[in-house]
């Protein structure tokens, strides 16, 4: 489970309907509203980790923002800590783990 | 996960978020994330990525880091971070990450062309002294190099420019900034007479116009950006207008996209420039008092190699007009020539002279520059008409002309890497010097850097070939004697002879005039433009090549040597952004294995000299002047000994464990360290605080010498997130040379440029100097008159597309780190050719092809994205330069300004096809 804390930034007229959005997405729920500046905390769930990314991009792209930006991470304490790479980036990469990468070898 | 304490977790993230950005929490939602962070220590620190320097807020939890965030209380970002800069916490834990030094090595034994194998530090540093040693006995002090870092920390880089400079009398020794901003730093110098911006971030709170010139802020300054945007939303008033030469993110939020054709940016300068003179928009008052008009050689060639000895066959034409062009038609009218008419560049070896010229020159030089002459040159869309991109062109005229309009410019890589980069910077000068919108909130042409310390250590700390620090340069003999005095150094201990800049180390490696060298927090060999040639350089059998890297790279697997390395917060450390703030942080967790920091690495190997190895007389290729008749290099051994060093003394002892120095202990006082560790000064284990002792003897630099800084322990402080220098009685200074706002300009004189360096010069007219005498201009910055000149490298029928690298937000450079964040890889894995749709199916190519992209030079394979964030227009592409899968710098043209040696990423001709 990943979490993160997302930074919306909104104008007075759209701030409710924009809201509403938000909730009816998945995975996504609006936190805290601040109608004095026009800004909106939202938390994301998601499943695996690269699809935060792909929710930010999206909520980026709904009408009525001026901003959305992550400004908070909460890094799966009870999973671990190291992340594991994605199998694709040994692929690409080529970096295997050892005392001596494979990769400055070959 | 059970449903309460997930409900519990996002209460939390959404607390720590508000709270991040300043939106007010209920009690009850702080307690909760409160007990969430339970054990974790929090302390502030700063991004490692981009020079926008933003705060960041580091949580640690058993010697590891579990969280980080955007700090609240940082002036820059105010909470906020980019996605890269949001994932700083997970830099340093990849799974390749190196822990032990690693040699080249068969049958036991070092070999050039043996495996990679572990050995002790004590082993490494035999062999890189061992090999060190020949070399500089066989060659001296020019036959050794360093590739330094815009990301060295402040000590990290004055540490190693005192080994290399005060130690072994090498100027060799050049920063992957020279890359990033050298460019930047001409335009100061020859200006103002100083380095770096007079204004600073806050000018975006002030200014009613912002205008970017070749800077996709939106992705590469994403933070700032966040703040222009919120800008342009609190006041309708305020436009924004966005140069470039690849639509991209940053038009988003502008009101006007300009899109020009590579190299016209000189070109739209002087139209605006013309416009200004035409409209009587120049403010009178301001320029008599404050500017004087000056001018230089326009042949002063492409910073490519004289010979085309090293050259593929292949390069040879575009190598060719290093010392040859032909005017072409737009370059003739704007130079004031005839169109075909054949130029020597007989002004190579000296790009940067100038001379005062009057303002009726400076008028006769614009004069060109009409609207239908530079729209038709610079209009870079062909599908664009020419009267909107002429419209466009005038509206941007308009602004910057519009008499009590704030405006401030803002560049990067676009205007730094570029064939006449130098040039490009002065004219941002030039049109708001004009209209006296400089060093003004709100005002001011404001360059921004890339990299988090290029100013405040490659810059300040002078890491560069021909720099000593606080703007001093190797050349000056005033400036030789201060350093040496605050030093300690025998008198001519200091090389006057300016060393190799990078790309000229990297050239001295192919053709054997340097044959050992160390890479510090830099990738050169997948960073520097035309890479095939480097990386033979790299392997030849003479040359010893170090690699200090937390991870493997494309310089590691080149190299001969690697050194594992500590990264960011592993260590103590400072930076300095782009508006001159400076910012510290302490040692979070401890390296992995054996890793050590560059700090370490640099000490350690300096005990390895005694001083009768490195302060004995030397030759140096090239030497002149006063004092230096036979291109010697004298021992200063007698010197040392009167001065009571003995010629068995260590460098270490006497440049950097000093009897001062030591003094500073370790452990230092609990109110600084707060509990951190140093596990440098631990394992030196003689009971000094290397980072601490280093940082204020730099600083002796600075103080009283318009460059001052505050001492260490201020910077680790809570209450301060950064100062910008110069810090007066304690106090940041917020717009230098503006009387309100800067301590050192004097009373009653409204604005000084009071930067000492080139404050006099030849007098002359458009086309040359008349007369030699020097004449003084104290106080005073230039604007200078500089012409229209064509790209070097352009498209023709084989070679038929632009081609630009450059960054994309996910990635930080070389992706050394930010590849191995499994988010960031994810978001961005590999590099695409972002490309016009029409010139994809022109040949016969679609999105997520697999093609070729190749020129003179080489050829990489990629992927074709044809929707994208960038948005070419035909006839030019644009690839990222992180992915060494895809080595775009095999591809790109090691073009430079001649001025600042700053190579050009962003011009060179490619093909595309079909892999
Ligand atoms: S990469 Fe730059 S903009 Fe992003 S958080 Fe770091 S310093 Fe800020």
């Amino acid at each position: 489970m990943n979490l993160s804390g997302i930074l919306v930034v909104t104008t007075p007229p759209e701030i409710d309907a924009l809201i509403d959005t938000l909730n009816a997405m998945p995975g996504l729920e609006v936190h805290n509203v601040d109608r004095d500046s026009s800004k909106l905390i939202v938390v994301q769930e998601a499943e695996s980790i690269h699809d935060e990314i792909d929710g930010l991009k999206k909520i980026k792209k709904l009408p009525g923002i001026v901003l959305a930006d992550m400004v908070y991470h909460y890094f799966a304490e009870d999973e671990s800590l190291m992340p594991e790479l994605p199998e694709d980036l040994d692929e690409l990469t080529g970096m295997p783990q050892s005392v001596v990468p494979e990769y400055l070898n070959d | 996960m059970e449903q309460t304490r997930r409900d519990f977790l996002k209460t939390s993230v959404a607390a720590s978020a508000a709270a991040t950005v300043g939106l007010p929490v209920t009690q009850a939602v702080q307690a909760a994330a409160m007990e969430a962070e339970e054990g974790w220590q929090w302390d502030k620190s700063v991004c490692r990525f981009c020079g926008t320097g933003c705060g960041i807020m580091v949580a640690t939890k058993n010697d590891r880091i579990v969280a980080t965030k955007g700090d609240p209380d940082a002036p820059v970002n105010r909470g906020l971070n980019c996605i890269k800069g949001y994932f700083n916490g997970k830099i340093m834990y990849g799974k390749d990450r190196l822990t032990q030094p690693l040699l080249r090595m068969k049958d036991g034994k070092y070999a050039k062309d043996g495996k990679f194998t572990p050995v002790t530090w004590e082993r490494a540093f035999d062999e890189m002294e061992k090999q060190f040693k020949k070399v500089y006995k066989e060659m001296g002090p020019h036959g050794v190099a360093v590739f330094g870092s815009g990301q060295y920390t402040i000590p990290e880089g004055y540490t190693m420019a005192k080994l290399m400079k005060a130690g072994f009398r090498s100027n060799n020794i050049d920063p992957n900034a020279r890359h990033c901003m050298a460019s930047a730093v001409v335009g100061f110098i020859q200006t103002f007479g100083i380095d770096e911006p007079s204004g600073n971030y806050d000018d975006i709170e002030h200014t009613e116009t912002v205008i970017t010139w070749g800077a996709n802020m939106a992705e590469c300054h994403p933070v700032l950006w966040a703040r222009v945007s919120d800008r342009k939303m609190a006041d309708p008033k305020v436009k924004i207008v966005n140069l470039t030469t690849c639509s991209n993110q940053t038009s988003d939020i502008a009101d006007s996209e300009i899109v020009f054709k590579p190299g016209t940016d000189l070109a739209i300068y002087n139209y605006i420039a013309r416009e200004i003179v035409k409209r009587d928009a120049v403010d009178h008052d301001f320029v008599n008092k404050h500017c004087v008009f000056a001018t230089g050689p326009y042949d002063i060639g492409y910073g490519m190699r004289g010979t085309s000895k090293y050259a593929f066959e292949a390069e040879k034409d575009t190598q060719a007009k290093e010392l040859k062009i032909t005017l072409d038609k737009y370059e003739a009218i704007a130079q004031r020539k005839k169109e075909g008419q054949v130029v020597e560049q007989k002004n190579r070896a000296k790009p940067v002279k100038h001379w005062q010229i009057s303002f009726d020159d400076f008028k006769k030089g614009v004069e060109p520059y009409t609207l239908d002459f530079v729209a038709e040159l610079s209009k870079g869309d062909v599908d664009e008409s020419l009267e909107s991109h002429k419209k466009k062109l005038k509206a941007l005229a308009d602004l910057y002309a519009e008499k009590g309009r704030k405006v401030t410019s803002f560049w990067t890589m676009g205007m730094n890497q570029h064939y006449r980069g130098s040039w490009v910077n002065e004219q941002a000068y030039m049109v708001h010097l004009l209209t006296g919108k400089q060093a003004k909130p709100g005002d001011g042409a404001f360059s921004l850097t890339g990299q988090p310390s290029a100013c405040g250590t490659a810059r300040e700390v002078g890491t560069f070939a021909h720099r000593l620090p606080a703007d001093m340069v190797v050349f000056n003999g005033k400036h030789r004697e201060r350093s040496e005095k605050i030093w300690k150094l025998p008198a001519k201990t200091l090389n006057p002879k300016v060393g190799s800049h990078i790309t000229k180390i990297l050239r001295s490696l192919e053709d054997g005039s340097i044959k050992w060298a160390w890479v510090q927090v830099n990738n050169p060999f997948q960073a520097s433009a035309n890479a095939n040639h480097w990386i033979k350089g790299a392997r030849a059998k003479d040359n010893f090549l170090v690699v200090s890297d937390p991870y493997p790279t494309v310089s590691g697997k080149v190299g001969d040597l690697i050194l594992p390395t500590a990264m960011i917060y592993e260590k103590w450390g400072l930076y300095g952004n782009a508006e001159r703030r400076t910012q510290g942080w302490r040692q979070q967790v401890n390296p992995p294995g054996e890793a050590m920091g560059d700090v370490w690495q640099g000490l350690e190997f300096a005990k390895r000299f005694k001083l009768k190895e490195v302060w004995g007389e030397h030759k140096i290729p090239g030497l002149k002047g006063k004092g230096y008749e036979n291109g010697m290099l004298p021992s200063v051994l007698d010197e040392a000994v009167k001065m009571g060093y003995s010629p068995e003394d260590t460098l270490y002892d006497v440049l950097f464990a000093t009897a001062e120095n030591k003094k500073v202990a370790w452990p230092h006082d609990p109110a600084v360290t707060k509990g951190h560790g140093n596990h440098i000064a631990e394992k030196l284990g003689d009971g000094w605080f290397p980072e601490k002792a280093l940082f204020d003897e730099y600083r002796q630099f600075t103080v009283n010498f318009q460059h001052d800084l505050a001492d260490f322990d201020t910077y680790m402080r809570d209450d301060v997130r950064g100062l910008k220098w110069p810090v007066i009685d304690g106090k940041e200074t917020q717009w230098r040379f503006n009387e309100k706002y800067d301590p050192y300009v004097k009373k009653g004189m409204g604005f000084e440029f009071y930067g000492k360096a080139l404050k006099a010069t030849p007098t002359g007219n458009l086309d040359k100097p008349t007369s030699k005498e020097k004449k003084k201009l104290a106080g005073k910055a230039k604007i200078f008159f500089r012409p229209y000149a064509a790209p070097p490298e352009q498209p023709d029928n084989n070679y038929d597309l632009w081609m630009s690298t450059g960054r994309v937000i996910e990635h930080w450079h070389t992706g050394t780190m930010t590849r191995r964040v499994p988010e960031l890889h994810r978001a961005v894995p590999t590099a695409q050719i972002f490309m016009h749709p029409d010139d994809a199916s022109k040949r016969g190519l679609k999105r997520n092809d697999v093609v070729w992209i190749e020129s003179r030079r080489g050829k990489v394979k990629s992927i074709v994205e044809t929707q994208g964030r960038n948005r070419p227009t035909k006839g030019y592409t644009f690839v990222p330069f992180f992915d060494e899968s895809v080595m775009i710098n095999m591809v790109a043209l090691d073009v430079t300004c001649p001025m600042s040696k700053e190579e050009d990423f962003k011009k060179c001709a490619v093909k595309v096809y079909k892999a």
